[in-house]
């Protein structure tokens, strides 16, 4: 199978139309991007601006996209170019983030956890949402659990991972399926349960 | 060079001037005389903290328009100090400090260096704040201010001339740790930043948490195995003159990673900031060399070669300084022969 | 039938699904909210299970870019050539050893990320794997295609400024160490941060004949 098919697959249904593949492209790299804008703006709010305008740019300039390189890859590019820009028109001064705004966008406290700060509860909720990540993780079998993690944590493909696991590529497939349906079991409570608790697409 | 005179006109408005251009921060000292911890406290509460205290945090450092990521962590342990100081993003150095070696990890170098240094030597020689340095900046309280939901109290520290750097501290009330430091130069220009943007005081941190990330297979060690002595060389260095308020607090000799003899070290300081100076002979210099200037961050280098030995100023301090400096140090006593 | 078409979703999600039924998912994700969703979803708990810490895990933010391409124009594509794909992925050969170990590994990555910041080391542990996150220099591929004149061809420097990086020699290091004791804490802390990070710079000439130079001190 050739490889960034799935992105491309998405890009090419952008290309000629449809905003909705966009949608799953920003779904699948927003987190990556935010914490590669991070590298450049320490402040999590601010980095998720430079983020969307980054997605923005990628977005107007998807005609040009020819290929050539992985759709991450070049999404990448155009991320630092956006973040190296946004950090240069202030004028080469110091991060400042807190005296002259009044919502702290970041926030510790003497435990040393960096909280996200919002309301209240966006303060709970993306710890709420790690936890409960964490707790469904702990309580797969193990062959799922070590599925996945070899998967998101060390990014090895499935031929890789069957051939650590020994077992069938399609087995690799289905136990990292079954792994993220157990996880999604739990999630989708945090985020579509009672009250609209977390923010959802669209 | 300008020469700055004490309490002129020119001087008390420069340190004015630096402070007003602090930005504008909330709560103000009520009265002067009023505030219960004197300016001056709080800097000495926030040398103890940062010496005494365990603590493991990340923090930003801003520099030239650049920011990067650093990890510290401190521990106090029956009287040892344990320090590892290493870099998030890129460079991957490291710089370790257990008890009484100190050890410098240099992956772009494929270098480590490790020096030997005797406990007690730490304080020696060490700036602290006292009556003199309200001669050369201007301590201040500007007050109360709230950073990242913690309540800090912010310190100037301006210099009174041209020679110093100066610092605004935002200092955590309950812990007094510089949870912000701005380093300024007289104008009250920010050129470095450093902001904490987690930190932890623990009560316990094991031993595990001071081994480098680094690894060292295939480095070039380099060790200096003798202890500092006191100068044995046969040449007393001095400094002619200094900028005001500068005085020699160390002079000692040492053996410097991967240096084969001994180099005169002499530390000069204001109360606040400090300079030190190496002296060494320079190897079969019979044509002058050009002088040379470096910069660590916002901190100034400066080496020339006078009479046979080259002498090099570092220092927290601006370029002119560690220059002024360096040019003025000289052998005091006619050369010996050497042992 | 359900779970078939489930699993693709989640095989979409790692590039693990053939091209062909790729297309074919593409378009159902691309008006599917449900699906949209869990496809959102897979995407945090790669996110916490790579511990990246700081990263809102409920950020309106796909959902404000979406908000802002509802009016733009939708795209036409200019050329009707169509997209190159990229080659095969090059499998790099694993040895057996290496992959036990890491699936021995897994579960003490996984404890080691997931440990609370207090009372252990985890900031360190996750950073020690940040090279997967790859400096900015060695995610540039090595073919670099300008097509079409396009602005978005970056020469990757490192760092945000473009000054070189510059190393500070052996020697300048020495006596930045050396002196960093007698400094005020402080000070101290700037000049070993500005020492640890990228800046620096030289003392003299290159390093070679400095090195020359010390050595015969």
């Amino acid at each position: 199978m050739s490889a960034d098919a799935s992105d491309l697959s998405l890009v090419r249904r952008v290309q000629r139309g449809d905003k909705g593949a966009f949608d799953a492209l920003v779904l699948k790299y927003q987190h990556k991007l935010v914490k590669l804008v991070m590298r450049y703006v320490r402040n999590p709010a601010e980095a998720e601006d430079i983020a969307q305008e980054a997605f923005i740019k990628a977005y107007r300039a998807l005609p040009q996209f020819r290929g050539d390189s992985a759709f991450y890859t070049w999404l990448y590019r155009i991320a630092i170019n956006t973040a190296k820009n946004a950090v240069v028109s202030r004028d080469r001064s110091p991060i400042d983030y807190d005296l002259d705004r009044n919502s702290s966008d970041e926030s510790y406290d003497m435990q040393g956890r960096m909280k996200d700060s919002e309301t209240p509860e966006g303060l709970v909720l993306t710890d709420e949402i790690r936890s409960t990540v964490n707790a469904a993780i702990d309580a797969l079998p193990e062959d799922l659990r070590t599925a996945i993690v070899l998967r998101e944590l060390e990014g090895l493909s499935y031929e890789e991972i069957a051939a650590a696991m020994d077992c069938p590529v399609g087995t690799v497939r289905s136990r990292i399926f079954r792994a993220r349906e157990a996880i999604d079991r739990r999630l989708r409570e945090v985020f579509e349960g009672g009250l609209g608790r977390a923010e959802e697409l669209g | 060079m300008p020469r700055a005179a004490r309490n002129s006109a020119p001087a008390l408005s420069l340190a004015l001037a630096w402070a007003l251009t602090a930005p504008a921060l909330a709560e103000p000292p009520s009265t002067a005389g009023s505030t219960e911890v004197a300016p001056a406290q709080w800097l000495e509460r926030m040398n103890r903290a940062l010496t005494t205290r365990n603590y493991d945090g990340v923090f930003s450092h801003w520099h030239g328009g650049r920011v990067e990521m650093l990890r510290i962590i401190h521990r106090v342990q029956d009287g040892t100090v344990s320090e590892r100081l290493a870099s998030l993003d890129g460079s991957g150095r490291e710089f370790v400090r257990t008890g009484a070696s100190l050890a410098c990890y240099l992956p772009d170098k494929r270098t480590v260096l490790v020096e030997q240094r005797p406990p007690e030597q730490s304080l020696v020689g060490f700036p602290t704040v006292n009556d003199q340095t309200a001669d050369f900046y201007e301590i201040r309280d500007m007050g109360r201010s709230r950073l990242n939901r913690r309540d800090t109290h912010v310190i100037t520290v301006a210099p009174r001339d041209e020679y110093r750097y100066g610092y605004r501290l935002w200092i955590d009330e309950s812990t007094a740790m510089p949870l912000k430091t701005e380093l300024c130069d007289t104008h009250g220009r920010v050129i470095e930043q450093i902001v904490f943007a987690s930190l932890t005081l623990p009560a316990r941190i094991s031993d595990a948490a001071f081994k480098p990330e680094v690894s060292t297979t295939g480095f070039q060690w380099l060790h200096n195995d003798a202890a500092p002595q006191p100068s044995s060389t046969t040449l007393a260095w001095t400094a002619m003159r200094l900028p005001p308020g500068f005085r020699m607090t160390v002079r000692s000799a040492q053996v410097l990673p991967g240096a084969s003899a001994p180099v005169d070290h002499l530390v000069f300081t204001d109360g606040f900031a400090s300079v030190s100076v190496f002296v060494e002979r320079a190897a079969g210099a019979t044509s002058p060399q050009p002088p040379q200037q470096a910069a660590v961050g916002s901190s100034s280098a400066f080496s020339t070669v006078i009479d046979g030995h080259k002498i090099t100023a570092v220092g927290e301090v601006p370029p002119a300084t560690v220059q002024f400096i360096a040019t003025q140090v000289k052998a005091q006593e006619p050369a010996a022969p050497h042992p | 039938m359900k779970e078939e078409l489930d699993s693709q979703l989640s095989a979409m999600f790692d590039d693990e699904l053939p091209s062909a039924e790729c297309e074919l998912l593409a378009r159902r994700l691309a008006r599917d909210e449900q699906l949209k969703a869990r496809w959102g979803r897979y995407a945090v708990m790669g996110a916490v299970i790579r511990a990246e810490r700081g990263v809102r895990l409920n950020a309106p933010l796909a959902g404000r870019v979406s908000a802002v391409l509802l009016a733009e124009p939708a795209l036409v594509s200019r050329s009707s050539a169509p997209l190159r794909v990229a080659g095969m992925r090059w499998w790099q050969p694993l040895a057996a050893t290496g992959l036990a170990a890491s699936v021995a590994a897994v579960s003490v990555l996984w404890l080691r990320s997931q440990s609370p910041l207090a009372g252990s080391a985890p900031l360190s542990s996750q950073l020690a794997s940040a090279p997967r996150a790859l400096p900015v220099a060695a995610v540039v591929p090595a073919a670099i295609n300008s097509g079409g004149g396009s602005s978005l061809n970056y020469v990757l420097s490192r760092g945000g400024s473009t000054a070189p990086l510059m190393v500070p020699s052996t020697e300048l290091a020495n006596y930045v160490v050396a002196h960093s004791t007698f400094s005020s804490p402080v000070a101290r802390r700037n000049l070993l941060s500005a020492f640890m990070t990228s800046e620096g710079g030289t003392l003299g000439a290159e390093e070679a004949p400095q090195d020359a130079q010390s050595s015969a001190k």
